[in-house]
C-alpha cells in the first residue's frame, strides 16, 4: 500500500502557544484513519495545515508521495485533498446538485450561463457511484443533516478529492445517521478514497476507523490498530492517565423531595403540547435522570421548572413552596442551580468576560452586588476559583466567553452552576462537548452534590451517563414519562425501546409510570436494597426475568 | 510545553474549522472567521472564486470586532481626514461646475526666476477656506489671520492663537450649546441601545419634555421669587418635569415592546408625530402667546433661565448645562457598568436569551431603560427650553435624530457620546460660519457635513454589523482569543 497522505515532523505555533509540537502522521491509501484527542489536543490544527489553511512553523507536507506547500485551500483541491467541517457550507435555498457543482459549474454558451442539465447528470452519476441516495433536485434546507453532509462530501469528491478529512463528522447527527455515515466511508475505502475523520470519542474511532492517531497536548502519543486496542487504552492515551470510563457510584440516601413536578404540560413555541401531564419527584440526595432521544419535551419540560417558559397545566413544587408562578429570579435565589441545554444561547453572553458570566444569575444577590452596586473585584475572584477548580483554559478571568472552545465554555457554565450551592441541580447535557478527562470530573462533582444532599434532575441523551449516574431513571416519550425504571438493572434494549415509545415485552407500565411512594421508597433504600424505587424494582425484576 | 499552552494553541486552530457557519446560505458567512491570523485561505464553498474578496472582509471585519478603544479612536481620526480629502475633491469638482467672476481658489505652480506660466486652474469654491470655517470659524477663529501651512505658527510658535482671541467668543458658545442638547439625546438613544432598543423616539420625547418644561415653569413661576433661589427652583423644577414627561413617554414605546410585543422601531417613529402633533396642538390652543405670530408659549422669565455662567446671557450657552450633561455621561456609564440593573441591561441587550435564563426581567427591563432613556431625551428638551429657547416653541430642531448619529458614532458608549456629540456641535456651527464666509451653498455644506459624519461613523457601524452578526448567527465562529489567535473547539459539539 501507498501513503495518501504523509504528515512529517509538523509543528504549528501560534503566537505564545505551541498547537502541534512536531507531529507525525501517515495514512494509507483506501483506508479510514481517526484522529482521537480530547478537546484542544490540536487536532483540527493539524488537519488545517493539511488542507492548507494552515502554514506550518515547520514541517513536511507529502500528498501522494509528493511534496506539498499549500498555500490556501484552493492548491490542497487541486491535490486531491477535500476537507468537511463540522459546519456545513451550503446554500439553503439551493439544491443539492447546485451546492454539489458551486464554483465549478459545467458551463454552456461559451461559459455564459449554467449547464444545469449536465450538473444533474453529473451529480446523479457521482452519488451512484458511491452508493448515495441523495436528490439531486431537493433543496438544501429541506433535507436532514445527514443529507446535508453527504451532500458536502460529494462536494469535495465532485472536486476531485481523493482524501477526505472530515472535522467531528458525527457530532451533528443521530445515532442512525453515524452507521449510515460509516457505511459512506466503506463505500469510499472501496472506492479507493482515503478518509481522515477528527473525534473525541472512543467508540466511534475504534468503530469506523483501520487505524487510530492520538494527540494529545498536540504531540503524536501514537498510532494504533483499531482491531488491537482497547477503550481503555485508547483513553489512556488520550488523557494521559488512568480514566475511569465509569463513575463508582456509591450508595446514596435521599431525604425529602426536593422538586415536585405534579401534571405538568407545556405548549413549544408553536402552541404544540410538548410536554403532556408529566409528574414525578426529585428527592434531595439523588439523582433523578430523564433519559429519551431529543426533541420528545425534555426541553420544554425543564424550562418549565426552572421558570424559562410557563406550563399550561400543572404545578412545580420547589421544597415544599409552590413556584409554578414564581419568576426566573426567584427560583435562583431558592437554590435551584440550572445547567442549560444550550450554553452559548443562554448559558453565556459571549461577549462578555468570564468575570461577568460568572455573576450571572447572581447579579442581584450577595456578594456580588450591595445596595444595587456589582462588586467586580469579588466577582473577579468568583470567576477565578471557578477556572481553577474546573480547569478551564486559558485560566484568565478576562477573556470573553466567546473566545474559549466549547467544552471548556461548558465547563465554566457547570463549575459556575455547581458553585451555587444550591437544593436542587437540574443539569441538561452538562457533559456535551466536554473531554473525557473533564467529564469524568464534572461526574464525580455531580455526585460529590448528590452526597452533600442536593437533589440532582439530569437529562441527558448519553445512555452511560444517565444510566451510570441516576438512582432512578425516567424515559420520556413525545411528552410524557413513559417509565420509571432502575437504571442498575434496565438494559440499552430496554431503553431504547422505550425511547422509541414501545414497551419492553412483559414491562408494565402502570407500575413503572406510577410515582413511587415516597414511604415505600425510603422503606426500601433502609433495608439496603440493590433497587432503590419501588416501581422500578418491580419492573426491573421482570425483565430481569424476561431476559435470562 | 505547557498544557495550557496545548490549549490555546488548539483554541487557536480549532476555530478554523467553525468559521465556515452555519449553512445559512449567505456566502458570506462561509469564510473563515476569528483571529487576525494571517494564511487563512479561502475555504472552497458557495462563493467559489470569489472567496478570496469575501474572506478579506470577513477578517477585516473579525479585526475590526475585536479592536481596541485606541485603535477605534485612530481610526475615526483616519476616517475624518479621510472625508475631508474626499470632501476637498467635491468642493473643487463643484467649484469648477459653478461660474464665477472671480476665482477662490487657483491651482498653480509657482515661477521661479520669471519662468512662463504652464497650468493655471482657477475654482469658485476655495476648499482650504471651507474646511478652515468649518472646524476653525465653529470654534471663533483660534488661529490667527485665517488659516495657512504656517499661519498658526505666525505670531511665534509658542503663541498659537490669534491676537485678542477669546476663548469664550459666540461662536463657540453656537458649538458647545449643540454639543450640550446632542450630549442628552446622544446618551438617551445609548441607553436604549444598549438594552437592545432601537429608540427613534428621543425627538418626540425631547418635544413633550420640552413642553412640559416649558409650560410648569410658566405656572410656577408667579409662586417663586425673582433672583437666584428662583432660578435654582423653577430650573430644578423644569428639569424634573422635563425627565419625567420625557421618561413617561419613553416608557409607553418601551412597555408596548414588553407586553405586547410591538416594534419599538414602529412605535417610536408613531409616537415621534404624535408627540409633535399634541405639542402644537395644545400651544396652539391653549397655551399660545399672544403677542407672538409663532405657535410658542410666552417667555419665561429671565431668572428662570439656566444662569450663563462666563458666556453672555445672549449666548444662549451655559456651562451649567453642559456640566449636567458631562455629569449624566458619567453617571450612565457607571450606572451601566457598574451596577445590577446595567448588568440586567447589557445583557438583555446583547442577548436577551442569556439575560433570561439569568433571571433578568425582560419586560421590566425593557420598560426601565426605555423610560431611562426617554427621561434624558426629555431633559434635553428641558435644557432647550431653559437655556437657549427660554419658552417652548414648535419645531423643534431634529435634535433626537441626531442623537442617533451622535450614539452610533460613539459605538453606544456613553463616553463617547461627549467627543462625538462635540464633534456633531462643531459641524453644526461651523456649517452656519461656512455659510457667512463663503459662497458655497448651503446644500454643499450638508454634503460635506454628512459626509464627515458618515466617513467617521462607518468604521464603528461595520463593527457594530461585525459583532452583532456573532452571537446570534454563530458565536463560536467569531472568536478571538486573548493570545490573539482565534478559539473555538469544534470538537466541542458533540455527544458522545
Amino acid at each position: 500500500m501507498t501513503r495518501a497522505v504523509h504528515l512529517d515532523g509538523i509543528t504549528k505555533r501560534f503566537p505564545g502557544v505551541v498547537a502541534n509540537d512536531d507531529v507525525d502522521l501517515a495514512v494509507e491509501r483506501g483506508t479510514v484513519h481517526a484522529l482521537l484527542g480530547e478537546n484542544g489536543a490540536g487536532k483540527t490544527t493539524l488537519m488545517n495545515v493539511l488542507y492548507g489553511l494552515y502554514e506550518p512553523t515547520s514541517g513536511r507536507v507529502v500528498v501522494d508521495g509528493e511534496e506539498r506547500d499549500f498555500d490556501s485551500p484552493r492548491d490542497a483541491i487541486d491535490a486531491g485533498v477535500g476537507m468537511i467541517h463540522q459546519h456545513f457550507m451550503l446554500v439553503d435555498p439551493m439544491t443539492v446538485a447546485e451546492n454539489i457543482t458551486l464554483g465549478n459549474e459545467p458551463r454552456k454558451w461559451g461559459g455564459l450561463t449554467v449547464d444545469r442539465e449536465r450538473a444533474r447528470r453529473e451529480v446523479i452519476d457521482l452519488s451512484g457511484r458511491y452508493g448515495f441516495d441523495v436528490d439531486p433536485d431537493a433543496r438544501i434546507e429541506d433535507v436532514s443533516v445527514g443529507v446535508q453532509q453527504r451532500v458536502e462530501i460529494l462536494k469535495a469528491l465532485y472536486r476531485g478529492a481523493e482524501v477526505l478529512i472530515l472535522d467531528e463528522p458525527t457530532a451533528v447527527l443521530t445515532p442512525q445517521e453515524v452507521e449510515d455515515l460509516f457505511e459512506v466511508f466503506e463505500e469510499l475505502t472501496a472506492g479507493g478514497k482515503t478518509i481522515v475523520f477528527i473525534t473525541h470519542k472512543l467508540g466511534e474511532a475504534m468503530h469506523a476507523a483501520d487505524e487510530i492517531t492520538v494527540l494529545r497536548d498536540g504531540r503524536n502519543v501514537g498510532t494504533v490498530d483499531a482491531d488491537a486496542t482497547s477503550r481503555e487504552e485508547l483513553a489512556r492515551m488520550m488523557v494521559g492517565r488512568e480514566v475511569l470510563l465509569e463513575v463508582e457510584k456509591p450508595p446514596g440516601e435521599a431525604g425529602d423531595r426536593v422538586l415536585e413536578v405534579d401534571g405538568v404540560s407545556v405548549r413549544d413555541e408553536r402552541g404544540v403540547t410538548a410536554v403532556d401531564g408529566v409528574s414525578f419527584d426529585v428527592r434531595a440526595g439523588e439523582v433523578f435522570g430523564i433519559a429519551g432521544v431529543d426533541g420528545n419535551g425534555q426541553t420544554e419540560l425543564v424550562e418549565a421548572i426552572t421558570g424559562m417558559r410557563r406550563p399550561e397545566a400543572g404545578r412545580v413544587g420547589l421544597d415544599g413552596e409552590d413556584v409554578t408562578r414564581w419568576s426566573r429570579q426567584r427560583r435562583i435565589d431558592a437554590g435551584m442551580a440550572y445547567v442549560p441545554e444550550d450554553r452559548q444561547e443562554r448559558g453565556l453572553v459571549m461577549a462578555f468576560d468570564l468575570v461577568g458570566n460568572g455573576v450571572l444569575g447572581s447579579q442581584h444577590a450577595a456578594p456580588f452586588a450591595k445596595g444595587g452596586r456589582m462588586d467586580w473585584g469579588a466577582a473577579r475572584e468568583h470567576a477565578a476559583s471557578v477556572i481553577e477548580e474546573y480547569d478551564v483554559r486559558p485560566p484568565d478571568p478576562g477573556t470573553t466567553a466567546r473566545s474559549l472552545s466549547g467544552g471548556n465554555q461548558q465547563k465554566f457554565v457547570v463549575g459556575r452552576e455547581f458553585a451555587r450551592d444550591p437544593a436542587l441541580l437540574v443539569a441538561t447535557h452538562p457533559t456535551r462537548g466536554v473531554d473525557i478527562g473533564s467529564t469524568e470530573f464534572i461526574r464525580e462533582r455531580m455526585l460529590d452534590l448528590r452526597s452533600a444532599g442536593v437533589g440532582v434532575l439530569l437529562v441527558s441523551s448519553k445512555l452511560e451517563e444517565v444510566q451510570g449516574l441516576s438512582d432512578r431513571l425516567a424515559v420520556m416519550h413525545d411528552g410524557e414519562l413513559v417509565a420509571v425504571v432502575d437504571p442498575g438493572t434496565v438494559t440499552e434494549e430496554e431503553l431504547g425501546l422505550l425511547m422509541a415509545g414501545e414497551y419492553p415485552e412483559g414491562f408494565d407500565p402502570d407500575a413503572a409510570t406510577e410515582p413511587p411512594d415516597p414511604g415505600t421508597v425510603e422503606a426500601r433504600r433502609d433495608g439496603g436494597a440493590a433497587a432503590e424505587d419501588g416501581a422500578a424494582a418491580e419492573d426491573g425484576a421482570t425483565t430481569d426475568g424476561e431476559r435470562r | 510545553m505547557s498544557e495550557g499552552g496545548g490549549d490555546g494553541a488548539e483554541g487557536g486552530g480549532e476555530d478554523r474549522a467553525d468559521p465556515n457557519g452555519i449553512a445559512d446560505g449567505s456566502s458570506d458567512r462561509e469564510t473563515a472567521g476569528a483571529s487576525g491570523d494571517p494564511g487563512e485561505g479561502p475555504v472552497p464553498g458557495p462563493s467559489g472564486d470569489a472567496a478570496p474578496p469575501m474572506d478579506r472582509a470577513r477578517r477585516a471585519l473579525d479585526r475590526l470586532a475585536s479592536a481596541s478603544a485606541t485603535e477605534r479612536f485612530l481610526l475615526s481620526f483616519a476616517a475624518l481626514v479621510l472625508s475631508i480629502a474626499v470632501g476637498t475633491v467635491l468642493v473643487l469638482a463643484a467649484g469648477r461646475a459653478t461660474t464665477c467672476e472671480t476665482a477662490a481658489f487657483v491651482l498653480t505652480h509657482p515661477t521661479p526666476f520669471g519662468l512662463p506660466r504652464l497650468f493655471s486652474m482657477g475654482f469658485c469654491f476655495d476648499p482650504v477656506a471651507v474646511f478652515d470655517r468649518l472646524f476653525f470659524g465653529a470654534l471663533g477663529d483660534p488661529f490667527k489671520r485665517g488659516w495657512g501651512p504656517l499661519s498658526p505658527f505666525r505670531g511665534g510658535p509658542l503663541n498659537p492663537f490669534r491676537e485678542g482671541y477669546e476663548l469664550l467668543n459666540p461662536q463657540m458658545a453656537v458649538t458647545l450649546r449643540e454639543t450640550t442638547i446632542l450630549v442628552f439625546s446622544g446618551l438617551a438613544v445609548a441607553v436604549a441601545f444598549r438594552a437592545g432598543i432601537f429608540n427613534i423616539g428621543t425627538q418626540g420625547q425631547l418635544v413633550l419634555g420640552a413642553l412640559g418644561t416649558g409650560l410648569s415653569v410658566l405656572w410656577a413661576a408667579p409662586f417663586v421669587p425673582a433672583g437666584m433661589a428662583g432660578t435654582v427652583v423653577l430650573v430644578t423644577l423644569g428639569l424634573l418635569v422635563g425627565a419625567v414627561v420625557g421618561g413617561l413617554y419613553g416608557a409607553i414605546p418601551g412597555a408596548l415592546k414588553a407586553y405586547a410585543e410591538a416594534n419599538e422601531v414602529i412605535t417610536t417613529i408613531m409616537l415621534n408625530f404624535v408627540a409633535t402633533g399634541v405639542a402644537f396642538f395644545l400651544v396652539a390652543n391653549y397655551f399660545r402667546n399672544p403677542d407672538s405670530q409663532a405657535v410658542e408659549t410666552t417667555p419665561v422669565p429671565d431668572y428662570a433661565n439656566v444662569p450663563p455662567l462666563l458666556f453672555e446671557p445672549r449666548d444662549d450657552f451655559s456651562f451649567i448645562a453642559l456640566g449636567l450633561g458631562a455629569a449624566l455621561v458619567v453617571g450612565v456609564y457607571y450606572l451601566l457598568e457598574q451596577t445590577s440593573f446595567g448588568y440586567d441591561v447589557r445583557t438583555s441587550g446583547l442577548q436577551p436569551d442569556a439575560a433570561e435564563y439569568g433571571g433578568v426581567n425582560a419586560e421590566r427591563t425593557v420598560v426601565y431603560s426605555m423610560a431611562l432613556s426617554g427621561a434624558l431625551g426629555g431633559i434635553g428638551g428641558a435644557i432647550y427650553v431653559l437655556m437657549i429657547l427660554g419658552k417652548f416653541q414648535t419645531g423643534v430642531p431634529a435634535y433626537g435624530f441626531d442623537g442617533i448619529t451622535v450614539s452610533i458614532l460613539a459605538g453606544n458608549n456613553p463616553l463617547g457620546v461627549g467627543f462625538a456629540a462635540f464633534l456633531f456641535g462643531t459641524l453644526k456651527s461651523g456649517s452656519t460660519v461656512v455659510q457667512f464666509a463663503t459662497d458655497v451653498p448651503p446644500q454643499l455644506v450638508g454634503v460635506l457635513r454628512g459626509l464627515i459624519i458618515l466617513f467617521v461613523a462607518m468604521p464603528e457601524f461595520f463593527r457594530m454589523l461585525a459583532r452583532g452578526i456573532g452571537p446570534t448567527a454563530d458565536p463560536e465562529r467569531r472568536a478571538v482569543a486573548a493570545d490573539g489567535s482565534g478559539a473555538v473547539d469544534t470538537g466541542g459539539e458533540t455527544d458522545e
